[in-house]
């Protein structure tokens, strides 16, 4: 039995004196066992430590060039790539005893991650939203205005996290430190680990960017709590349910930002040209990855692909090939274990498309031959857009004709996201075209659908450029030590 | 209506004697060979379950006890017409759910099918809820099966009535709703008059109706014999209430002890009612936790959520239950609650839901909900 002791939370080392009471959460999964260690949050305590991260702010994150924030990052992110680093390697053991997630989901996840949060990326991001990034550091010149502009991002930044999904709490912990915000996390019941250890690998490289963050659990709507937080937040950013996120955002007083990820859903998209015996296998694996990535529990993951039929290979056939390719991958990537509930409805499922298809409806189930491990379901032109169960569950849906199914997409307009798209026509173009419209806001490739780019305005979103609000200096004379620059100086 | 065949009333007529037999009685031997007859005519009488059968390997020769025959997920019910007299429909039953009409879950029955249900609950209904012989006046927070003549909550209740309560006995949720002033009256009428009352319904109802009491500033002290039956769970239709809170609001706004508050399980899909040992355990002086009872005319495993094999008792999976009473449609049904086997019967811990969402993808419940509102 290997025990483990891990931290589900993070305060700078200076402040750790104020964190007295805790408690210990046991899981155990095998051969191991995690305690994780849970502070007591009060009021008072989170008062106090907004205060810390403040005034730290004030005195460093807030003078430190965008250069200096970049190369931090980056530095974290490489240290995670490295296979032998020791935080990493306590992940990739705490969060599957914790979430379920196979140790192979966690480990493609981190890749994932952190080689999308490298500096060409974070400056890529920075540039596509800012323009120039020096505005974060001092009035820069700005040919457009003919003026100086200067950005500032807010003092503190409050995120809620709702959910497992390892990457998400660094992702904003990146973003805050780039508009050199103090940042306090609220993480999820479920998954308190991966933050924490973030967090410390930033307190290894630059202990003063580290002093600005914070990570802490407690029960999603301690109001006072959460009032606290707000009295001091300039940004509030909060994923979750559309319950928890309206009753969150009910509650933020009017002077702060609020930037809301709710829960959303995505789909792919394959027309007849693409749908060929040559490329099969390479298009089956592509989409198996889309929705074994996370077990599909991501919002980008598909629920289901839409297939044309009328091509080289049919809808039915592709299902066949997927399951094959499902197959794999659950072989090379293992699905996690899954709670009663979730595998309860994966089976009801299957049930219910196994007497279907008895019946001679016209749809196929092809299903992994023991548990729940991955589920493929054809569907001939479907009235509506069921969500899967997820966990590697997936709709295959025949449609004679691709761009009929824009008035099943558009009953889901508040809640899309993330569409792949291989047509191969002319009519690709007026596809994207038409899903843009109706509120998609990434449109990929099948294969990339769970590899977003940090450059992507995410949920439609700015999420940096959203943060900041600037100073523009509208006069002609140039003043004190402003000296006209080139763009990017 | 044509006659149900020769065969079928045979059959009928050795499981009613094996309902009549009362609930004291374990006869394994006797419960196999029924369930395997059953079974046999299932499998005859219904293509698509024969077909599915077949898939798995599973014909009528090939099996030797009631375990093992191929149960089905309640949710087929929703695509599948699955009835084995589909000529001799007499009544059919639909599940809940308000989102997608077409989706609810359809379960016929045939003459012969609901004398064998009126048996389960009469024999049920003698031994759990009223095990003293006392009459009561029956009191239903639910809709009657003339309002609601898919409701399988209101026919049983309807039943229980006829067969036990007092002639002014009567259902209290009309077309226009819950006629909660009607059975204010009702209930003081009976504590003036000191006539036991059995107040039943749907656990939403009760909820509903303990809600309007602390409003209305309302207490009860029903005579002594007063019992409460609910069922249903609350899905939605009114505050979510735990088993013990209540036990504790029937005892204060009813003035009914908890060993008098039976909970029943009942579902679409099965014809027998799983009741509470609470009532009948007190009436004979036994002391012991509560759980539901498996009458001997049913069975209860618990099985793993992910493969759906059996798992030994005591630990916790989900619940399949088997009903020799279903013998029209599927005597094996795989539910998604989530339980546990305890002696000759087992405790259920409602619906295996998802809880807190794992991922950050938009979920069923959440879209159904979304859409809705």
């Amino acid at each position: 039995m290997e025990v483990i002791e891990a931290a589900g939370y993070y305060v700078p080392p200076e402040f750790e004196e104020n964190v007295r009471a805790f408690r210990t959460k046991v899981y155990q999964d095998g051969e191991i066992r995690l305690h994780l260690k849970i502070p007591s949050v009060s009021r008072a305590m989170v008062e106090v430590l907004i205060d810390y991260l403040k005034k730290e702010r004030e005195k460093y994150l807030a003078h430190q060039p965008i250069e200096r924030i970049v190369d931090v990052l980056d530095e974290a992110s490489r240290r995670w790539l490295e296979k032998s680093y020791p935080y990493r390697e306590l992940v990739l053991k705490t969060i599957p005893v914790i979430t379920g997630f196979s140790r192979e989901v966690v480990e493609t996840s981190v890749d994932v991650e952190m080689e999308s949060s490298l500096r060409e990326d974070i400056w890529r991001a920075l540039r596509s939203e800012i323009k120039n990034p020096l505005y974060l550091d001092d009035f820069q010149y700005s040919p457009e205005l003919d003026g100086y502009c200067r950005a500032f991002g807010p003092k503190l930044i409050v995120a809620f996290f709702s959910e497992n999904i390892p990457g998400l709490p660094h992702l904003l912990f990146m973003r805050s430190a780039l508009v050199k915000a103090a940042c306090l996390g609220k993480v999820a019941a479920g998954e308190p680990t991966f933050a924490p250890l973030y967090l410390r690998t930033i307190e290894e490289i630059d202990p003063g960017m580290a002093r600005c963050m914070a990570v802490l659990y407690w029960r999603g709507g301690e109001e006072a709590i959460e009032e606290a937080a707000f009295n001091q937040a300039d940004a509030v950013i909060m994923f979750g349910g559309v319950e928890a996120c309206n009753s969150l955002t009910n509650r933020i007083p009017r002077r702060i930002r609020v930037l809301v990820h709710g829960h959303k859903l995505s789909f792919g998209v394959i027309g007849r040209k693409k749908l060929r015996h040559q490329e099969l296998e390479e298009l089956v694996a592509a989409v198996a990855y889309d929705c074994s990535m996370f077990d599909q529990q991501a919002c980008l993951a598909p629920h289901g692909y839409y297939l044309e039929e009328g091509g080289e290979v049919s809808p039915k056939e592709f299902a066949q090939a997927l399951a094959a390719a499902m197959a794999k991958m659950n072989e090379k990537m293992p699905r996690g274990t899954l709670s009663p509930a979730e595998a309860s409805a994966i089976n009801q499922l299957r049930g219910r498309y196994e007497f279907k298809e008895l019946k001679g409806d016209d749809v196929l189930l092809f299903a992994s031959p023991r548990g729940t491990d991955w589920t493929v379901v054809y569907e001939r032109n479907p009235e509506i857009f069921r969500p899967s169960p997820l966990n590697r569950t997936l709709w295959i849906w025949g449609v004679d004709d691709i761009l009929r199914i824009l008035p099943t997409i558009k009953s889901l307009e508040p809640f899309l996201q993330n569409a792949a798209v291989a047509i191969g026509d002319e009519r690709e173009e007026e596809l994207i075209r038409r899903l843009a419209e109706l509120g998609i806001t990434r449109i990929t490739s099948p294969g990339k659908m769970s590899l977003p780019s940090m450059m992507w305005h995410h949920d439609g979103i700015s999420p940096l450029a959203s943060l900041l609000h600037w100073c523009d200096v509208e006069k002609k004379d140039r003043i004190g030590v402003m000296k006209k620059r080139k763009k990017g100086g | 209506m044509n006659e149900l065949p020769q065969g079928v009333k045979e059959l009928d007529r050795e499981i009613l004697a094996f309902i009549q037999k009362g609930v004291d009685h374990q006869d394994l031997e006797e419960l196999n060979n029924l369930a395997l007859r059953t079974f046999e005519f299932q499998y005859k009488h219904i293509p698509l379950y024969q077909r599915y059968c077949q898939k798995r390997g599973m014909t009528p020769q090939g099996l030797s006890s009631w375990d093992q025959i191929p149960p089905l997920p309640t949710d087929v019910f929703k695509v599948a017409e699955l009835f084995a007299l589909p000529f001799h429909i007499a009544r059919t039953f639909m599940t809940s759910g308000t989102t997608m009409p077409k989706e609810r879950g359809r379960v016929h029955y045939d003459e012969g099918g609901l004398r064998l249900m009126d048996a389960t609950i009469f024999v049920a209904g003698s031994a759990f809820l009223f095990p003293d012989g006392v009459k009561t006046l029956i009191l239903i927070i639910a809709p009657s099966p003339h309002i609601a003549p898919h409701m399988i909550m209101a026919y049983g209740m309807d039943r229980l009535k006829d067969e036990f309560g007092l002639p002014q006995s009567r259902f209290l949720v009309g077309k226009d709703g819950f006629a909660v002033k009607d059975l204010v009256d009702e209930l003081r009428r009976s504590e003036a008059g000191g006539i036991p009352v059995t107040l039943c319904g749907g656990s939403s109802g009760f909820v509903n109706f303990f809600e309007y009491c602390r409003k209305e500033r309302l207490k009860f002290q029903l005579p002594r014999g007063s019992r409460c039956l609910d069922a249903g769970g609350f899905k939605g239709k009114s505050r979510e209430v735990g088993r013990e809170e209540f036990l504790d609001y029937c005892e204060e706004f009813l003035m009914i002890p908890r060993n008098f508050c039976v909970n029943l399980l009942g579902m679409t899909e099965i014809a027998s009612q799983f009741y509470d040992n609470s009532l009948k355990n007190f009436t004979r002086g036994v002391d012991a936790p509560r759980f539901k009872v498996n009458p001997p005319w049913t069975k209860t495993l618990v099985v793993n959520p992910e493969t759906l094999e059996p798992l030994p008792p005591g630990e916790t999976g989900l619940l399949r239950h088997f009903d020799l009473a279903n013998r029209g449609h599927i005597c094996a049904i795989q539910t998604d609650d989530l339980g546990r086997v305890v002696e000759d019967g087992f405790e259920i811990y409602g619906r295996a839901e998802g809880g807190e969402a794992k991922g950050c993808s938009l979920t069923i419940d959440e879209m159904t909900r979304a859409l809705e509102a």
